[in-house]
């Protein structure tokens, strides 16, 4: 697929005839420079954005031919977002933010469980200005988790954290991977992530510049950047 | 509980100063418009149920002497069912002080029930004999009447004493006044007495005749062919006035009291919702803009796009339902008082007082709907958000250089901050546009409301002062010769004495016709200022008419045109006559001519029916025991009238002024607070680079007072087309508002505008002082 912006009189070529395939169950790392493409690429994938040319398939349905309705019922039952900047709702509490992603999708998990398995159950009434930041990102990824949607596409999930709250973010979400079988795709700049992928795709300038698979994913604890 | 609607109302919470501003203009809104609204339904309710049981008469005739038979004899004739006839005759009322002139109107009544026009009585008993009467409640309420008391009138120079046996409100006169010519009511000065008929025709020469009838008409009765009929049949006797239900004074003026609450009711609520509605629309609009990411969020999340639209529509609905339901409850109290006020003031029973509990559905309903619209028109750009877009952050909006800068040498002059405030007044044009038309229209309606504070008392200074220059206007109960004049002024020991006629005629020029009163007075009277609308003299020519301009604009009459005069006085030919000027009157409309001229031509005998006296004497007392006339009024008199209604003005001035104040108030908040929240990341900016809290205030406050000096300079000449609209509105046959806007006025406007744009201004001082500057610039929670 390729997707084109413009802006102005100029047009900006985000994504190159870019061709891959995602497994169920695996952890993705997409890695790139800034202005790779790879947040296109994902929301893309997310049903948040349309491509210019080529298709796109989830399991055997093509979601580049959806209507406007069915690719927001498929962002409310298939995909679960994660944000670099956590984009909470700072008037709703952890537990609210979570519910409040939940009673719109029908199949859903159970709110404590997840709430505990990010480990937050007990800051579950607090407001997100009332968090620190890999609390409030936790709370994001509980948010994404309990929809119970396929697929956790997470965007820069780290990137504004420090090193060891980046580290116990990307362990939840490798535990969500594990445990509940979810595929889970992680875009970011850290090459270092990419270590503990299952499969990685390296992205610079719209292109797709490696795509591999990795077969000794490494525990997030042993990455270091 | 939803977490939408969680949300939602943390939000409201959040923003509960601007939440609360914006109710207020539709509690404004809806609570002038139930208020009134059912104030007028009660009102009229009231009053066709009082019609309804008092057998309110649709046909009056005023007639010189009609004897009864003649009044039976027409009964079934041209659709009429009923006629009664009647004494009625101003007399003086005897009173223990002696420099007071009070008039009765003495009615001849059934000795137990009347057909048509029944007595509503309050107090004592309906039946009458000789030497009993019953008294308008008005009238004994003001000089403190009761039952059992001895009143004293005097009827052709003799003195009748008549024992008060009941206490009695009549449809006719639920509305006091003594002619049209009164602007308002003087219950202390003016009373009705009813008299029983065989009594009353027995002491006044009136055997088995009648001065007055009424009628009971066919539904289908036209009121011209009724009136040509009368005229034609009783021809002889001198037909003076055929006046319908519709035109009958007292109704009229009930009338015109109900149309113009419903005027207000309906025009009013209009400009505080709408003023809401664009609040709210550009408030949503706004929103949207700032939670472009949480926007995106939630379609990320998988919520629709109709579930998130009614998301924020929700608020603009709740502040309808809140509003609506407020406004209505307050608006259903005041109006309860108001009827109650009305009712006193007009004398009517208070008989269809109620909720309408239809009416505050409608009023909930349609704020709902109306703020409902509003919401939705600000809140639809969020289909346009696209999810992916929004997490992206927003390109600056395309800077430009403004006009103004390409003026070099004064551009340089211009200081950094300033230089921002006028940058950005002119990027956001329409939050200019808006915020200067608060600023316009707070004082546009300033002005109008200062205007009207000081046109009714320039009215009656330039009618009681410049235009009609006598201290007295002696009036007569019949004609009289001319000869009395020089016996008065003997009695009275004045200066300056004038002999007058005035007689009611009607004016007839083409379709339009009227029945006014046609004054003759000396050529060269000193008791009329004559001026045309330029403040030029106007002279009384000995050959024609001069028209008050109010009453040849509603003839269709200009200088030099005839118009044709029906007389009333039997065996008159109507005539045409020239008119040869018009007069400015700001008070009631009338003809004058040459008192010689009009006994030649209109009353055909040298006599008079009434003198105008200047004096600074004292002459009520003089004139006391002399037969035949029937009022003396001084012309304080009827400036104390006025002071009485000032007093009535000034509650709704004060009224019309906290609601502009609430309106500019509202409008200058909002649009700071949205201004605040939008800029929130520049001010934090800001901030770090070293200004203070007050610096930023002084931004904003230096854009809002630039955008509303503009809008305060464009809003002067609005006021003008307000004060020039509202003259047009209520110039009426009674009066004529001209008065052009004075300096003090457009001052004082601009000063309360400057206190209310003022006060909202601080008020949002708050707002910036609690800006977390380090969190609004590292914060990404929506």
């Amino acid at each position: 697929m390729s997707k084109h912006y413009q802006m102005g009189e100029i047009t900006v070529k985000a994504l190159r005839e870019a061709n891959f395939e995602i497994y169920k169950g695996e952890f993705i790392v997409v890695l790139g420079p800034s202005g790779s493409g790879k947040s296109t690429l994902l929301n893309i994938l997310g049903g948040m954005d349309t491509p210019t040319e080529g298709r796109v398939f989830f399991e055997d349905k093509e979601i580049t031919n959806l209507s406007e309705k069915e690719l927001t019922l498929y962002r409310r039952n298939e995909v679960g977002f994660i944000f670099q900047f956590y984009n909470l709702m700072g008037n709703l509490t952890a537990r609210e933010n979570v519910e409040l992603a939940v009673e719109i999708c029908e199949d859903t998990m159970d709110i404590d469980e997840v709430l505990d398995s990010v480990g937050l159950l007990e800051r579950a009434d607090h407001f997100p200005s009332q968090m620190s930041g890999g609390e409030q990102q936790r709370v994001a990824i509980a948010r994404a988790a309990a929809k119970n949607p396929k697929v956790l596409l997470c965007d820069e999930p780290t990137g504004a954290l420090d090193y060891e709250t980046g580290i116990s973010i990307l362990k939840v979400l490798k535990k969500i991977n594990k445990e509940y079988n979810r595929t889970v795709a992680v875009i970011t700049h850290n090459a270092s992530i990419g270590e503990i992928a299952d499969r990685v795709i390296k992205m610079r300038s719209g292109k797709i510049t490696e795509y591999y698979k990795n077969d000794n994913p490494l525990d997030p604890e042993r990455i270091e950047w | 509980m939803k977490k939408l609607n969680v949300r939602l109302l943390r939000n409201i919470k959040n923003s509960k100063g601007q939440f609360i501003a914006i109710i207020s203009v539709v509690i404004t809104g809806l609570f002038i418009f139930v208020a009134m609204n059912n104030a007028s339904t009660n009102l009229r309710t009231s009053l066709y149920e009082y019609y309804d049981i008092t057998n309110f008469a649709d046909m009056y005739v005023d007639v010189i002497k009609v004897p009864d038979n003649e009044i039976t004899d027409i009964l079934g004739k041209e659709g009429i069912i009923n006629a009664e006839g009647r004494v009625v005759l101003d007399v003086p009322l005897i009173t223990s002080t002696q420099d007071e002139r009070v008039n009765v109107r003495t009615i001849s009544v059934d000795e137990n029930e009347n057909q048509i026009n029944k007595l509503y009585m309050q107090e004592g008993e309906r039946n009458l004999g000789p030497k009993e009467c019953i008294v308008l409640g008005q009238f004994a309420e003001a000089r403190g009447i009761e039952v059992g008391d001895i009143m004293s009138i005097q009827l052709s120079g003799r003195q009748y004493d008549l024992n008060v046996v009941g206490i009695a409100i009549y449809p006719e006169y639920t509305y006091l006044v003594e002619d049209e010519q009164s602007f308002m009511p003087t219950p202390e000065k003016f009373g009705v007495v009813f008299i029983e008929k065989e009594y009353l025709k027995n002491i006044t020469n009136f055997s088995q005749s009648s001065n007055d009838v009424i009628f009971k008409v066919d539904e289908s009765v036209d009121y011209d062919k009724f009136k040509d009929f009368i005229e034609d049949e009783w021809d002889n006797y001198g037909v003076r006035r055929v006046t319908e239900r519709e035109n009958q004074l007292s109704n009229n003026m009930l009338h015109q009291e109900i149309e113009g609450l419903e005027q207000i009711s309906g025009s009013v609520p209009i400009v505080f919702l709408l003023v809401a509605a664009v609040i709210l629309a550009s408030m949503m609009s706004k929103n949207v803009k700032n939670d472009r990411t949480t926007i995106g969020i939630f379609k990320a999340l998988g919520y629709t796009n109709k579930s998130i639209l009614m998301h924020y529509v929700k608020y603009a609905l709740v502040i309808g339902i809140i509003g609506g339901v407020l406004g209505t409850v307050l608006g259903t109290i005041l109006s309860g008082f108001m009827t109650n006020l009305y009712t006193e003031f007009f004398a009517l029973p208070l008989l269809k007082v109620q909720i309408y509990p239809m009416n505050i559905v409608i009023a909930v309903i349609l704020s709902s709907i109306f703020c409902s619209i509003a919401g939705l028109w600000g809140a639809k750009d969020i289909l346009k958000i696209s999810p992916a877009e929004s997490m992206r952050r927003e390109t600056p909006k395309s800077g430009h250089r403004i006009l103004i800068e390409k003026v070099k040498f004064i551009w340089n002059k211009v200081t950094f901050s300033w230089k921002m405030v006028i940058r950005n007044i002119f990027r956001e044009k329409k939050k200019f546009i808006f915020i200067s038309m608060g600023a316009a229209f707070t004082v546009a309606m300033m002005i109008m409301t200062f205007w009207m504070w000081i046109v009714f008392d320039d009215m009656f200074n330039v009618h009681y002062g410049e235009f009609m220059k006598m201290d007295y206007n002696v009036t007569f109960s019949q004609p009289v010769n001319t000869d009395v004049i020089k016996d008065l002024e003997k009695i009275t020991q004045v200066d300056t004495i004038e002999g007058n006629m005035e007689m009611p005629f009607e004016l007839i020029n083409g379709r339009e016709s009227k029945v006014v009163n046609v004054i003759g007075v000396e050529k060269n009277t000193e008791m009329y200022g004559f001026r045309d609308e330029y403040g030029n003299k106007v002279p009384l020519e000995e050959g024609g008419m001069l028209l008050s301009s109010n009453l040849a604009n509603s003839l269709n009459l200009k200088i030099g045109d005839k118009v044709l005069v029906h007389n009333y006085i039997p065996n008159k030919e109507d005539i045409y006559i020239e008119i040869t000027g018009l007069v400015n009157q700001t008070l009631g409309i009338n003809g004058y001519m040459d008192l010689h001229y009009m006994s030649r031509t209109l009353t055909g005998y040298n006599t008079i029916n009434g003198v105008y006296v200047n004096t600074d004497r004292n002459i009520i007392q003089d004139l006391e025991n002399i037969k035949n006339i029937s009022s003396v009024k001084s012309s304080q008199d009827m400036r104390d009238v006025f002071y009485e209604y000032l007093d009535l003005m000034i509650i709704s001035i004060i009224y019309m002024l906290i609601f502009s104040g609430i309106l500019g108030f509202v409008i200058i908040y909002s649009m700071s607070v949205m201004s605040i929240n939008e800029r929130k990341m520049e001010f934090s900016s800001l901030r770090v680079l070293g200004f203070g809290k007050n610096e930023i205030f002084g931004i904003i406050l230096k854009e809002n007072a630039l955008m509303s000096i503009i809008g305060i300079i464009y809003g002067i000449p609005l006021g003008y087309i307000f004060v020039d609209y509202l003259g047009r509105m209520f110039t009426t046959d009674l009066y004529t508002l001209n008065l052009p806007v004075g300096v003090s006025q457009v001052v004082l406007s601009i000063v309360f505008t400057i206190i209310c744009l003022t006060g909202a201004q601080l008020a949002t001082y708050r707002k910036i002082s609690r800006l977390d500057f380090i969190e609004a610039l590292k914060s990404r929670t929506t």
